[in-house]
This record gives structure tokens, sequence and C-alpha cells, in this order.
């Protein structure tokens, strides 16, 4: 096999503004080899990418190809020295044919006009590479994501890409289009294609990987071959061990006093006949398939939405239906689904987010009280360790867990005993994971109590003291956590497909 | 509490269009009578033009036309809409106060086509057949304004001239009388030429920069009432004092600023007149008269001594 | 990253973070220092108190006109509700022969219900405040021309002391001082402005942190109607008349006025003191103009510039902040 590398990244730096983001890097990309680029969110893998791709130029250091230093000052020169980038959003036009997709900007021509019939076969000689066989006429808009990524791929490849960057494919694909992903992959590396893959899933390195090099806040932390055990994967990028993954103790002794009661709750379309109920101190975890309706209940306890039948009761009193405000007042905290479409005001500070729910009442005379909100935020961002220069900083410059972190901390300012978390972890990296569920674990401690809606089974099946399960809007089953198995879960929120998940 | 609050939007919201709606109705249908002539103003949101509209509508009464009147709002692709209506119509007359002369030529070329005889008022229409022209005479006018100004300020000193909306036939005509005249005074010279668009509160802001930059003017030349009105807002005290205004046009507000010398002279058109001479053309023609292609209305000079006899 | 290097370089005046957070600021200088140059005329104590009374009304409107816009909003109405409130202010008085003070009320009153109006509209009504204000732009200026019947009337001595001086002082500036420290603390001090903040940034956020977004909604078009009847009224005064097409086209001076100031106009972003010099950059391009002698025709040119420069330093902005 070749030793020489196809491309090096040379001891690069990379600085924006004050802060330096790569601190003397090197990485190596192999032919018919798949080196995998890990790190935390912030750590620096995609300025990393963005300078095999030309976005982004290096302040100091080489990027080398064929011994040679070269400077790739945008994106066309990067492709023409072959490295392709496949990125999480697809650079595709839904409206067009994959023919003319992977075509563009070199579309066949004869006498001024398209060459529909080389065009057809030229896409169709870039399909094969990869072993695709679908009409080169369909819209790209007609194809699933997975399919969208292997057209994608085509096209880099059917430019003579010899680098082939791939930026969490993985992300949104089902497990059997990953494995189809792989046999791709698989057959690139026989070609003697070089590779640089980037992914949150810690169980693919093995599957995929040939050599990892590891980053932390922008710098080179060890290159470790595919093979190293996972947990050993976790400490080099958290920088610390993490002992475990889920640290909750799970609590059997029967709690006296109720927080939530919910009975017979129903919403046209989306759930019905939802009863339960949650005890202090304990955690309630929601699973099912995407479109079950978990998400749904969660926003109807929260006030955010409205029901049509049944009640919710807080500490045995009634909860106003549909309010948002009431339900704070009850002491609910709602971490919604998507924290930056529903969760934060991305431009405003850390401060301003974290204190949006209690900028009510502990106001006077209509006026904020802003250094008591700046101290109180000051502690709370201290307690939950968001990681920060200035409080008054914009929260979209934070990295997802510690964004994730400051929504948490809004409910915590507000002292909500009752917190509705819906995929409190979607996003974060492990190490700020693990600080969640060990916030989870304080809040319950102090008497509080939490429902828990997640699509990651081992988050619920680790976290959770009851698990319910629904299916098609629908309750189908109970399980007490010590006993619940994936197995189990799966049997119940998928009695009639086994596809997913 | 949300559904009340939905509720006093709607009825607010209605009651509102109702309003209009009703009002603007009851305007349109107040004549009634056999014949029907479509005027079609520039805008309605000039005082002059209200009074055209004022004196037509009598007339109109007078001679048992009904009229229906449109507003463009200064706007000739408004216009060209209405008078595309008004072709389709059954209009025996239109009578049409362009927006544009030039832009007006087509609209009134396809009345022609359908054989509906227009009536031009206060601006011509380029380009197209007009079955009689009133207006005043600017140019004139113009002329009249450059001997009022020269006399009220002993024919020497330095003045400034707000000029209309340019490409307008009213500001060109004055402008151009005004300069003609004002070659008969040597003594006077022109020290700033701006326009602020018959705008009284651009005037206002427009006089007030003018005079920074030239505060020795003794004169301002304004191109209708309504900037003269706010070149008096601008110099205050000065006014009618140690600076001359003259404006044009004669309005109610005009007229009262001359009886109160704040403004020197006006030059009176008589855009009731304009209207009513309009609508006895187009009621001549519908009975088939002849009428002469031009019909000029006096414009007067009018001042401190003669002002009683134009204030109503 | 360390924190200590970070601090460090903070505490360094930054040049370029400084042209980019106060571009607006820097543009005024410049245009000032090259009028300056250009005429002797230009920095006269007499010129800046007009200039002073000219950006009185546009600044006025435009403030509330902030207020929309960092909700995340837009009010394109403000023109057409000034000429009404101060229409119905004057035909009040000469009309009904109200006393002047209530006349000058009323017609505060009458912006603040027309606000409200677009408020609810957008906020219960769902329509987007781009067509509901559209929609009151016309119905504005229409109810105007049918109390006006077309015609300017004259206004309340009360609404014209407003126009006119307190001791040497000109009134229109007193006004706006005013109303400047009132809307700079009430975007800057209050629940009510920190939660526009919020709703503008991201309304469904806001929503689920319990903020009352429809109530804030209707409040902040309510206060940009009142604004802009404040600003009528001024106009008025000015004028010692209330006309018909009074305000006209100023809608787009005041966004004009506010995005220069350096809002966004996907909201969130926005400050009085932006927005005050964003007015005065219109306003002193005009009597610079003016004071040359330059046509009206190459002012339209040289203010759509600026605003195009405006922009892009908003752009450049977001860059830096972003990379």
């Amino acid at each position: 096999m070749d030793p020489k590398p196809l491309v090096t990244l040379a001891n690069v730096t990379k600085s924006f503004g004050p802060v330096q983001v790569i601190k003397g890097v090197s990485v190596s990309v192999y032919p018919g080899k798949v080196q995998v680029l890990l790190g935390e969110n912030g750590a620096g893998k995609s300025t990393l990418i963005k300078m095999l791709a030309g976005v982004h130029q290096p302040d100091s250091g080489e990027i080398i190809m064929d011994g040679q230093a070269v400077s790739l000052p945008n994106t066309r020169t990067a492709e023409q020295h072959g490295i392709a980038t496949i990125h999480q959003e697809l650079n595709l036009v839904g409206t067009m044919s994959i023919a003319e997709n992977v075509m563009l900007g070199r579309t066949p021509r004869k006498f001024g006009m398209v060459d529909r019939k080389e065009l057809r076969r030229k896409a169709r000689e870039a399909l094969a590479l990869i072993g695709l066989t679908i009409d080169v006429d369909t819209l790209v808009n007609e194809l699933g994501i997975a399919q969208q990524q292997l057209v994608e791929i085509a096209k880099a490849l059917s430019i003579h890409a010899k680098i082939l960057i791939l930026d969490e494919p993985t992300a949104a694909l089902t497990r059997h289009e990953t494995e189809h992903l792989f046999k791709v992959v698989e057959d690139l590396r026989n070609h003697g294609v070089g590779m640089l893959f980037i992914s949150h899933h810690l169980d693919e390195i093995a599957e995929i990987g040939d050599s990892v090099t590891v980053l932390r806040d922008g710098e080179f932390v060890a290159e470790v071959p595919g093979s190293t055990p996972e947990d050993e994967l976790v400490k080099l990028m958290v920088g610390r061990a993490i002992d475990e993954q889920f640290p909750r103790q799970k609590n059997s002794q029967p709690k006296a006093s109720l927080i939530l009661e919910v009975s017979k709750l129903g919403s046209k379309d989306k759930f019905k006949d939802i009863s339960f109920t949650v005890k202090a101190g304990e955690i309630v975890g929601i699973a099912g398939l995407v479109g079950a309706g978990r998400t749904e209940v969660l926003r109807a306890i929260a006030g955010a939405d409205k029901y049509d039948h049944g009640s919710v009761r807080i500490r045995n009193k009634p909860l106003q239906r549909g309010s948002v405000e009431a339900a704070i007042k009850a002491g609910i905290g709602h971490v919604p689904e998507d924290r930056k479409v529903q969760g934060l005001v991305l431009d405003a500070s850390v401060n301003d987010n974290l204190g949006y729910a209690t900028l009510q009442e502990t106001s006077r005379f209509g006026l904020a009280d802003f250094s008591g909100q700046k101290s109180r935020a000051e502690s709370v961002a201290k307690t939950l360790r968001i990681r920060m220069h200035d409080i008054e900083q914009p929260i979209r410059s934070l990295s997802g867990g510690n964004q994730q972190k400051a929504v948490f901390g809004r409910w915590i300012l507000a002292q909500s005993t009752l917190l509705l978390l819906d995929e409190p972890t979607r996003g974060v990296d492990v190490g700020a994971k693990v600080e969640i569920y060990e916030l989870m674990n304080a809040i319950t401690a102090a008497g509080g109590a939490i429902v828990m809606v997640s699509s990651e089974l081992p988050e619920v099946l680790g976290m959770s003291d009851r698990i319910l399960v629904m299916r098609d809007g629908e309750i189908a089953g109970e399980l007490d956590a010590r006993e619940a198995t994936q197995d189990k879960v799966m049997t119940l929120a998928a009695r009639d497909t086994d596809e997913d998940l | 509490m949300k559904i009340s609050l939905r509720q006093i939007a709607a009825v607010t919201a209605t009651a509102a269009i109702l309003l209009t709606g009703t009002t603007a109705c009851n305007r349109n249908t107040a004549a009634s009578g056999t014949d029907k002539v479509v005027l079609a103003l520039s805008t309605l949101n000039n005082p002059f033009f209200v009074e055209v509209r004022d004196g037509a509508q009598a007339a109109a009464k007078e001679a048992g036309i009904n009229l229906e009147v449109v507003d463009a709002q200064n706007d000739s692709a408004t216009q060209a809409n209405q008078l595309a209506t008004a072709a389709t119509g059954s209009a025996k007359v239109v009578i049409v106060n362009p927006v544009d002369s030039d832009a007006s030529g087509t609209s009134v070329k396809a009345l022609n086509a359908a054989s509906i005889p227009v009536i031009g008022v206060d601006r011509t229409v380029n380009g197209a057949d007009l079955a009689s022209f009133v207006a005043s005479d600017n140019v004139a006018g113009g002329k009249q304004a450059a001997v009022e100004l020269a006399k009220s300020m002993n024919e020497k000193g330095s003045i400034i001239i707000l000029q209309g909306v340019s490409g307008t036939s009213a500001s060109r005509d004055r402008g151009a009388g005004f300069e003609e005249g004002l070659k008969a005074y040597p003594g006077i010279t022109v020290a700033a030429k701006q326009t602020a668009g018959f705008d009284r509160a651009t005037a206002l802001d427009v006089t007030t920069n003018l005079l920074q930059a030239n505060p020795n003017v003794t004169g301002v030349f304004a191109e209708n009432d309504e900037m003269a009105l706010g070149a008096i807002q601008a110099l205050g005290t000065k006014a009618g004092t140690s600076v001359k205004v003259v404006g044009f046009d004669g309005t109610t507000d005009g007229l009262a600023a001359i009886k109160d010398g704040k403004l020197v002279a006006t030059i009176a058109q008589q855009p009731a007149k304009l209207g009513q001479l309009a609508i006895q053309l187009a009621a001549k023609i519908i009975k088939g008269e002849s009428v002469e292609a031009t019909v000029p209305v006096e414009v007067v000079s009018v001042t401190k001594a003669n002002v009683a006899d134009y204030l109503k | 990253m360390s924190t200590a290097t970070i601090d460090a370089s903070r505490r360094r005046f930054d040049v370029k973070r400084f042209l980019a957070n106060n571009g607006a600021l820097v543009g005024l200088l410049i245009l000032c220092l090259g009028l300056f140059i250009a005429t002797p005329d230009f920095l006269t104590g007499p010129n800046l108190l007009n200039i002073g009374i000219q950006v009185s009304t546009v600044a006025v409107l435009a403030f509330g006109m902030t207020f929309v816009i960092v909700a995340g909003g837009i009010d394109l109405s403000v023109g057409s509700v000034a000429a009404l409130s101060a229409m119905v202010s004057s035909w009040l008085y000469v009309g009904s022969g109200v006393s002047g003070w209530i006349a000058l009320i009323a017609g505060l009153v009458t912006g603040l219900l027309v606000g409200v109006v677009n408020g609810l509209v957008s906020a219960y009504g769902k329509l987007p405040s781009f067509i509901a204000t559209l929609a009151m732009l016309s119905v504005a200026r229409g109810l105007t021309l049918v109390i006006s019947d077309g015609r300017p009337i004259k206004t309340a001595p009360e609404v014209s002391f407003l126009g006119g001086n307190l001791g040497p002082i000109p009134m229109p500036i007193i006004v706006l001082v005013a109303s400047a420290i009132i809307a700079s603390f009430l975007l800057n001090r209050t629940v009510l402005g920190r939660s526009m903040y919020a709703v503008g940034g991201n309304a469904e956020a806001a929503r689920l942190s319990g903020l009352p977004v429809k109530r804030i909604v209707v409040i902040v078009f309510g206060l940009a109607g009142l604004f802009a009847a404040l600003a009528g009224l001024l106009l008025a005064g000015r004028l010692d008349s209330a006309q018909p097409q009074a305000a006209a086209g100023y809608e787009l001076d005041a966004i004009a006025a506010v995005v220069i100031g350096g809002a966004s106009l996907a909201g969130g972003l926005g400050r009085i003191s932006g927005t005050f010099v964003g007015a005065l950059v219109l306003v002193v391009i005009r009597n610079g103009l003016n004071l040359l002698n330059v046509t009206s025709f190459w002012q339209q040119v040289v203010i759509g510039v600026v605003i195009a420069l405006a922009v892009g330093i908003d752009v450049l902005r977001r860059k830096t902040r972003n990379a």
C-alpha cells in the first residue's frame, strides 16, 4: 500500500478575530484509507475541513499535496486538486434531474444546445462508479436524503475526486441507509480514494475508520487506530474519563407527593386517552417512534398547544389549558425539541436567554431587574458550567451543549419543579450530555420531577425510573426501567413495523 | 378576552371600510341626470383640483349632466386605467386633467378611437386629439408674477425660486414665464432654484435650508401657493416685511395670507371656472354644437388691493 | 480557548469592531465633515437648530418604527397615520369647537387606536404586518381625505405650539429629545422593551418562555401609531395646518432611518440611538444638498446610495459576528 499521503494539513492554525479555533493541527489523508476526525462540537473539525475545501485559508502551516505546498484560495481550486466535500446540507438543485445535477457546470453541448444523450450517458457512468442504478431523469426532489447523498458522491467522483470529505453523512440516515453508504465507502476504499470522515456516532468509527484524529478545543490530541474502544475515544475527546454514561441512581422507593397528574388527555389527530402520573423525585421517560405523539403530549402539558379532552393537574390543582404563562406559574419548565427554533433567541445574549421566563415576575413597575437578573444568570451559568467568555455574548456563538444548558438554566432561574424535556441531548456532545444527566439527577434529588421524551433508547433506558411507550398517539404500555430492555420497548413502540430505530 | 379583542378588531375594520365606502359612493352618485360625463382628475389632494371638481359639479347640476369624478392620485398608471374604463363605459364626453401630458396620450387615443370626445383641463394632452382645451395661461401668469414680485422689491435684490414637480407643464410654463418676465428687471438676481414638489411641508424645509446658505434674499417666488405658504412659515416674521413672497393659484389659504400681508401676491387661476367651463363645453358637445379648440381662462394678479373680490 | 487572552484583546480598542457597530455614526461624521468643508453655511448655530427641527418628524416616526422592527414586524402605515391623527385633531378643533388641548390629545389617541388596530389584525388576525399595515396605509390616507375633503385645515394653537418655540429653544427639538428618552427607556429598561427583542429574535421561543407575544405585538403597533401621531402633530404644528397629503412616503424614510441605524429587518436588533443617527443622516444629506443647491433628483440618488451602504455595513457586521 502506498504510504504517501494524498494530502496533509501540516501544523495549521486559524483564528477568527481574537479567538484561535485551530492551534497547530496536522492531519493526513491516505489513498484507500478512511481518516476519522473526532471531537466535540467546537473542537475545530468543521474549520479543518473548510480549509481543505478552500473555504478558509490557514493563518500558518501548510497544505501539502504530492510533496508540494499548495494554496486553496477558493472551492474551485480545491475541486481542481481533486478534493470534494459532501456537506450535511446537500448542494443539489431539487427541481432538476439527477443527470443535470451530476453534470451541473459541465453540461455537454452540441451545436450550442444541451446534448441530452451524452448528458445521460455520463451521468449513468458516474452513478455506476458507486453501484447506483436509478433512472437519471428522476428529479432530485423525488429522492430520499440517502439517495441524494449518493448522487452527490457520484457527482464528486465524476470530476475525478481523489479525496472525499464526508461531513456527518450518517446524521440523517436510517440504520439501513447507513449500511448501504458504508458499502459504497468500502468500494471507494478499494478504488484508492482517500476519505476524511466526520461522525458523532462512535460505533461507526470502528466499523469504517482506519485511523482517528482526535481534536479538543482546536488542538490535536492524538491519532489512534480505528479499532480503539469507544470509552477510550470518549476519554480522549472530553479530556477526562466519563465513569458512567448514564449516571442515574434508580430509585425504587415510592414517593409520597404527586406532582403531575394527566388524565384522559386527547387532541384531535395527535393523541388520545393519555393518562399518567409523575411523583416527586421521579424521571418518567416517554419512548416511541417519531410521529407517535410524544412531543405533542409534552407540548399540551406545557401549555404550548391546546388540547380537546381531559385534564392536567399539578400538585392537585387543575392547570389552565393552552397557557404557557399558567404552566410556568405552576412550576413547569419546558425544554423544547429544537432549541434553535423554539428554545433560544440566537442573537440575544446568554444573560437575556436565561432570563426570559423570569423577566415579568422579577420586574418592578414594569422595569426589568437588570442587575439582579445578571447576578442570578451568572450564578446559574456557573452552576451549570456553561462555557462562554462573557454572559453578554450572543448565545449563537456557544456550542450546542452549552446552548442546551442555557435552556435548562432558564427553568432553574424560574425555580421550576417539573421539567418537560423534549430530546434533551440532541446535538449535544458526550461531555455535555453527562453534565445534563447529572443536572437531571440534581433536580429530582431536590424534590423535582422530570418527563423526558427521547428518541435515543439507551438514554431513555439509562435515565428513566419508569418508561411510557407511545404508539399512534396512545400509550401502548408502561415499563419499570429496571426491567426494560430495548427489545421490550421496541415491541411496544412498533408492534406491526420492524423497520428502523 | 381574546375572542372579544378579535371581535373589536373585526368591527373596527368593518366600520372603517363601510365609512369610506359609503362616503365615496355618496360622492360619486351625488349628481343625477341622463348624459354621463367622466371627469378624470390628476389628484384630489390638492385644493386647486378640489375647486375644479366643485366648479364642475355645480355646472353639471345646472346642465342636468350625470358627472362621474375619478381621482388618479397623481399616478399616471391609475389614470390610464380610469380612462380605459371610461372608454368602455357609457360616457358621452370625458374631461381629463392629465397627471402627465405625454403619458396620457395613449389613453386619450383610445377614447378618440371609441369616438368619445375628450376635453382637456389645466394640462394639455400630447399625441392625441382634444375636442377642446380649457386652461389658464401659465406662461402669462408667470410673467405677471415676476412683475408683482419686482414691484414689491423695488426692482432690486436676490430671490429664491421654489419649483414644482419637475416635468409637469404647470411648473415648466410658470417657471419659463417667470424667468422671461424677470429679464425686464436686471437688478434682481436668482440666488437659488430648488424644487419643493408643490408641497407645503417640503417647501418649509427647503426654504429653511436655502436661507442658511442665502441669508440675504429679499424675495421668493413659489410656483404654487402651497409652497409659498411653506416658505412664509420658514420666513416667520420676515415674510411680507423684509422678504416678499409671491405664489401662484389663488387658493383660499393663499388669499388669506395676502389679506394678512404675509403674501405679496398670487396669480389667481380660477379653478372653479376651469371646471365650470369644461362642463359647459361638454354640454355643448353633447348637444352637437361646435366648440373652440382652446378656451383660455384668464389669470389675475391678486394683491392686497383686490383680494377682497376673490375671498369667498 | 483561554479566557484570559480574550479578555485582554477585548479591552484593546478594536477599530474594526467599532466601525462595524457604529457605521451610521461614522458615516454621519464623515458627511458632516464633508459638508463643513464644502460650505461655510453648514456648521452654523442656526443651521444646526434647523437640522434639529427638520429631523424631528422623521426621527419621532422612526422611533415608533424601531419598536416594530425590533419586534420583527414592519409598519408601512406610519406616514398615513401621522396625517390622519393631525387631521382628526384639526377637524375636531375647527369643526366641533373642542378645546385645543383636547384636540391635541384626540390626535394622539387616534394614532394609538389605529396602531392598536394594526396590532390586532397582525397578532390575532394572523395577517403579516407588511400586509396589515399596507392596508392601513391606504385606509388611513383615505380617511384623512374624507375628513378634510382634500383641503388643509388649520391646527389648534396648542398643536401649533408644538411647532413653535419655548423660549429660545424650538419645541420640535424638545419633543424630539423627550421622545428619544422615552423610547430609549421603554426599549432598554422595561420588561416590555426586552420582550420586544425576544419576540423579534424568536417569537416561538419567546412564547414558550411564557412571554405574552400577541399582547406585546399589539402594544408595539399601538406605540408606533402613537409616535406617528406625535410626528404628524409636530409636522402640522410647524405648518399651522393639517395637510391631507402630509407625511406621504415618510414611512420609507422612517424605515430607512431604522435600517441605517443598524437594526435588522429580520427583527431582534436595533437601538433608538442608532435610529436617531439614521434619521440625522437622511436630514443632513437633504440639508447639505439644499445648501449646495443640488437638485432634488440627486438627493434621491444619494439617499439611495447611503441606504445601500448602511445595509452593506450591516451584512459585514453579521459576517464578523458569525465567523
